[in-house]
C-alpha cells in the first residue's frame, strides 16, 4: 500500500482534476467519487489533501460515511 | 443586507462569510430535494408505495418550506443564491435523491428518502452547533428546520423496520415548528 507524506497528500486536493484524497487516523482515503467533495471542497470548511483527523471526530456524522471509500495508503508518522 | 445584523454575527465571533455559504449549500439541498422528492412520490405507487407516498409528499412540501424560510436569512447576512440553478444545483449540501434504478423496489425508495433525512439532520446540528449563543436567529431557524428534518428521518426510519419513534404523521398543516418563518 503507497505510503504519503503530508506533502504527497497535499497534491490530492481535488482541483484542477486531481483527486480528492483525505487521511484519517493514518488512512489515506479517495473521496473523489463523492458528491459531497465536489473541487476538493466538503461542507465549506474541510479541504481534500489534508489529514482531517481533528475535524472529523467533531463532525456531525461519524467514520461509517468515510469508510464507504477505497483506502489508497497510509499517512507517514512523521509527515 | 441587515447591516448590524450581519456585525453583531461577526461580533459574536462567527464567520459569516462561512455561515452564508453553508446556509446556501443547504437551501440548495432543500430545494433539490423537494424537486426529486416530486419524482419519487410520483412513483411510490401499488399495494407498498402507496403507503409511503402521504409521508414522501409531507417531507417534500416540508423542505420546499426549508428553503423558502432560509432564503430571507441568507439575504440579511449579506449572501445572495447564485443566478445559475444548475450552479445551486450543484453546490447542495446533499447528494441528489435519484430515483432508485427499480422504482417498484419500496425499500430501496426507502433508504433514499430515509439518506437525504440523514443528510440534512448532520447539516443542521452542524449549524446549530456552529450558531448556538452565537446568531440566535440562524441557530433558531436552523433548530425549528432540526426537528422537522428529524420526524422525517424517524418517519422513513420506521417504515425500514429500525424501530419506533414515538411520532406520528402531520395532523393539518405542515411544517409544525418552521411556519413561524414563513408568515
Amino acid at each position: 500500500m503507497r505510503r504519503f507524506t503530508q506533502k504527497d497528500l497535499a497534491r490530492y486536493n481535488g482541483k484542477d482534476g486531481a483527486p480528492a484524497y483525505i487521511a484519517f487516523k493514518k488512512k489515506v482515503y479517495d473521496v473523489s467519487s463523492s458528491f459531497l467533495w465536489r473541487r476538493g471542497k466538503h461542507q465549506v470548511l474541510h479541504r481534500a489533501g489534508e489529514d482531517l483527523t481533528d475535524s472529523l471526530e467533531q463532525a456531525p456524522h461519524g467514520i461509517d460515511l468515510l469508510e464507504k471509500f477505497p483506502i489508497v495508503g497510509t499517512l507517514d508518522e512523521d509527515g | 443586507m441587515a447591516t448590524v445584523t450581519r456585525e453583531m454575527v461577526e461580533k459574536s465571533g462567527v464567520n459569516v462569510d462561512q455561515l452564508v455559504e453553508l446556509l446556501v449549500k443547504n437551501a440548495a439541498a432543500e430545494l433539490t430535494t423537494y424537486y426529486y422528492y416530486t419524482i419519487l412520490r410520483v412513483n411510490l405507487i401499488g399495494l407498498q408505495g402507496e403507503g409511503i407516498k402521504e409521508i414522501a409528499e409531507t417531507a417534500r412540501i416540508e423542505d420546499r418550506n426549508h428553503f423558502e424560510a432560509l432564503v430571507p436569512r441568507i439575504y440579511e447576512l449579506g449572501g445572495k443564491l447564485p443566478e445559475d440553478m444548475k450552479a445551486f444545483h450543484d453546490i447542495s449540501a446533499c447528494p441528489p435523491a435519484s430515483l432508485p434504478e427499480d422504482p417498484t423496489d419500496v425499500k430501496a425508495m426507502l433508504t433514499v428518502l430515509v439518506e437525504a433525512e440523514r443528510c440534512a439532520v448532520r447539516g443542521y446540528t452542524y449549524l446549530c452547533n456552529l450558531t448556538a449563543g452565537k446568531d440566535h436567529r440562524t441557530y433558531d431557524l436552523c433548530q425549528a428546520i432540526l426537528n422537522e428534518e428529524i420526524e422525517h428521518e424517524s418517519w422513513f426510519s420506521e417504515f425500514l423496520g429500525e424501530g419506533p419513534s414515538g411520532h406520528f404523521l402531520r395532523r393539518g398543516e405542515t411544517s409544525p415548528f418552521v411556519s413561524k418563518f414563513l408568515r
